[in-house]
């Protein structure tokens, strides 16, 4: 695991404290049942703070998955 | 603090019997991560104690603070922005920015900050509340260009301010010092129009931290320290006394050394807000002498006590101050320009913060001047503060006075001429009660501590009093020193509470207090909530001394004991029932 993915997926668990890190890899919007509204807020926060990247408008709807996080954040990030 | 730490914070595990802290967040903006940034500050600054924040309906501030009732929280925190005052000072409404509608803007604004006035001086009568005025900026509504003040954004700001201050002078509100949030959250960085637009949270997360930061240390606000002991040569005073000469000595702006004058101020300030404030010096006790008879010395020498000059070992004056003020080393700050000195007092209490008078850093010591405002600051001064320094010099005449014949204490106290006065009432604003009923002291029943909430809930039981003590001699007044709560059944009368100030010590206060007690109520019996504590010996030897048996947490003394081992008692009484 690189250090981006442990850093998104310790960023996942401070949202979701009930998942393993393997469910973590494999979370979306569909497979945890916790993934609302209010948690995608906090996660994106969670992930904007973390990483340093402002996630606009647009892109909300498209981070639905553990998955689609990290490509984001592997595209925005400050290397 | 971020995010991710705050969500773990606040998730942490604390113990089931842990004390719990409810705490009602009003706002009129989602809540989110303030909240969570909340829970964790209050968590963080009582890792013992669970924190639980709830939160009302969005966009309505106002009902949020008229629905709370008596019970449902311990403490109510209200953040206010511009739109809880009226929806188009914020951007998520578009009711018009146009001229025309300027002026009904700030009129309906001002009527809002009246209803929410009304609100939270009924909640605060039930509630500890702490506020926080709009932090975020006004939005561009208004025609002035950015650098000019308009008038109406000037009749805005004068409202909130003469609403916060109306709010300020109740007893139980706090409002969170705006300086001291402009310092740890610029205000530029403050606002997120994102966050504000698609969530309807409208801070960024460094401020949300920050607010929540300062609301934490307002609602769990740190035991202030009690005594101040400074050094006087480079540290009260610029220049060596011994050396320099009474009038070389100084503290002036000519003379480059005006950061002693600003000190003196700071001490005298302190002193009057009642700090105890005394010296510890390796000086001349005669040139001292002089020295404070200069009449530019901004602090008199009225104000220091004990002042205690030699040249032996400054852990020795301290040690004569902590005696005479009688308080714990951990409870006093002892300054001085000379680290040696500085680590020799600390060698020999390790307990007591020890800080450095940094003589040639003016920056330095504008940090220490602000760092002991925090460390004795106090949420409001009592009348009992502006007396504590002379009580205690009051009280250095008792034992020299009962010195010699076993009949002199009797003698000593028949000629000191005290009045004590008895009040019974519940006013559950009586600030200085309160903090009686808080202090860890040596004449402490049980050690046990009353927050706000358990403070309101046992006065509300119909079936329990409040009994205040006051005391005056011919050395002055020590004003309210001791407190009472406890419950009356018949002949028999039960106290919980009983906390009475070290300052009043040894004019039999406390066999009065329980002299009127039997009378007033006609007892004839009194039960004690009694434990033993590290710091209370005091009350434990007061009562074996007429207790029938041995003490345990149901202590009683009968009316026939009491009056067969109560000394002969020279008070005159006075007494007020308020209610």
């Amino acid at each position: 695991m690189d250090n981006l993915e442990h850093r998104l997926v310790r960023c996942f668990s401070s949202v979701f404290p009930e998942l393993n890190e393997d469910q973590i890899r494999n979370a979306s919007v569909d497979s945890v049942p916790d993934w609302h509204s209010l948690a995608s807020v906090t996660l994106i926060s969670v992930v904007q703070e973390e990483f340093g990247v402002q996630v606009g408008l647009t892109d909300l709807p498209n981070l639905v998955s553990f998955s689609a996080v990290q490509n984001y954040v592997q595209h925005h990030a400050a290397s | 603090m971020k995010l991710i730490d705050a969500l773990a914070i606040a998730r942490r595990p604390v113990a089931e019997d842990a004390s719990l802290l409810r705490v009602f967040l009003a706002c009129g903006f989602t809540p989110l991560h303030l909240e969570t940034f909340l829970s964790a500050a209050l968590s963080d600054r009582s890792p013992l104690e669970r924190a639980e924040v709830t939160t009302g309906l969005f966009g309505d501030l106002a009902g949020n603070i008229e629905r709370i009732q008596p019970g449902d929280c311990d403490a109510l925190v209200v953040l206010i922005e511009w739109q809880d005052f009226d929806s188009r000072l914020g951007i998520r409404s578009l009711g018009g920015w146009r001229v025309a509608d300027l002026p009904d803007i700030v009129n309906s604004a001002e009527r809002m900050m009246g209803r929410l006035e009304h609100a939270i001086e009924r909640a605060a009568n039930s509630l500890p509340t702490y506020i926080s005025l709009p932090t975020l900026p006004l939005p561009p509504l208004f025609a002035t260009p950015s650098q000019q003040a308009s008038s109406y954004e000037l009749r805005l700001r004068q409202s909130a301010s003469q609403f916060a201050t109306s709010l300020a002078a109740q007893a139980r509100i706090r409002i969170v010092s705006a300086q001291q949030l402009d310092e740890i959250s610029p205000t530029a960085t403050r606002f997120d129009i994102q966050s504000e637009l698609s969530s309807g949270f409208p801070y960024r997360l460094a401020h949300a931290s920050a607010i929540a930061e300062l609301l934490a240390a307002l609602i769990r606000n740190p035991t202030p320290k009690k005594g101040l002991i400074t050094d006087l040569d480079d540290t009260l005073w610029s220049g060596i006394l011994g050396e320099d000469g009474v009038h070389g000595i100084s503290w002036h702006l000519d003379q480059q050394t005006h950061i002693h004058g600003l000190y003196q101020q700071l001490v005298a300030s302190l002193a009057s807000a009642g700090v105890l404030t005394a010296v510890a010096s390796k000086n001349d006790p005669a040139l001292v002498e002089q020295a404070f008879a200069r009449e530019d010395l901004l602090i008199g020498k009225q104000s220091l006590y004990p002042i205690d000059v030699h040249w032996g070992p400054k852990s020795e004056s301290v040690r004569r101050i902590l005696k005479a003020w009688n308080v714990a080393a951990d409870s006093v700050i002892f300054i001085d320009d000379s680290p040696m000195e500085l680590a020799e007092v600390k060698a020999a209490f390790p307990e007591m913060e020890c800080l450095v008078f940094p003589k040639s850093d003016p920056q330095a010591f504008w940090q220490l001047l602000r760092r002991l405002r925090d460390l004795f600051g106090k949420p409001i001064v009592s009348e009992e503060d502006s007396f504590r320094l002379q009580s205690i010099r009051a009280a250095a005449v008792l034992p020299s006075s009962s010195n010699g014949d076993a009949n002199s204490l009797d003698s000593f106290l028949q000629d000191a001429q005290a009045t004590v006065t008895f009040t019974l009432g519940k006013q559950k604003d009586d600030h200085r009660a309160f903090e009686l009923i808080n202090k860890t002291n040596q004449f402490n029943l049980n050690g046990t501590r009353l927050n706000d909430s358990s403070w309101t809930t046992y006065l509300d039981d119909p079936a329990t009093f409040l009994m205040t003590v006051s005391y005056e001699d011919k050395y002055g007044p020590l004003g309210k020193i001791a407190v009472l709560l406890g419950r009356v059944q018949g002949t028999v009368g039960k106290i919980n509470y009983w906390v009475m100030s070290c300052r009043a010590f040894s004019r039999r206060i406390e066999q009065q207090c329980l002299s009127w007690l039997f009378d007033e109520f006609g007892l004839e019996e009194i039960y004690f909530d009694y434990q033993r504590t590290e710091r209370n010996k005091p009350i434990h030897d007061f009562l074996s001394s007429i207790a029938a048996g041995p003490l345990d947490g149901d202590a009683r003394i009968s009316r026939a004991r009491f009056v067969e081992k109560c000394p002969s008692l020279f008070h005159q009484i006075k007494a007020t029932v308020n209610g």
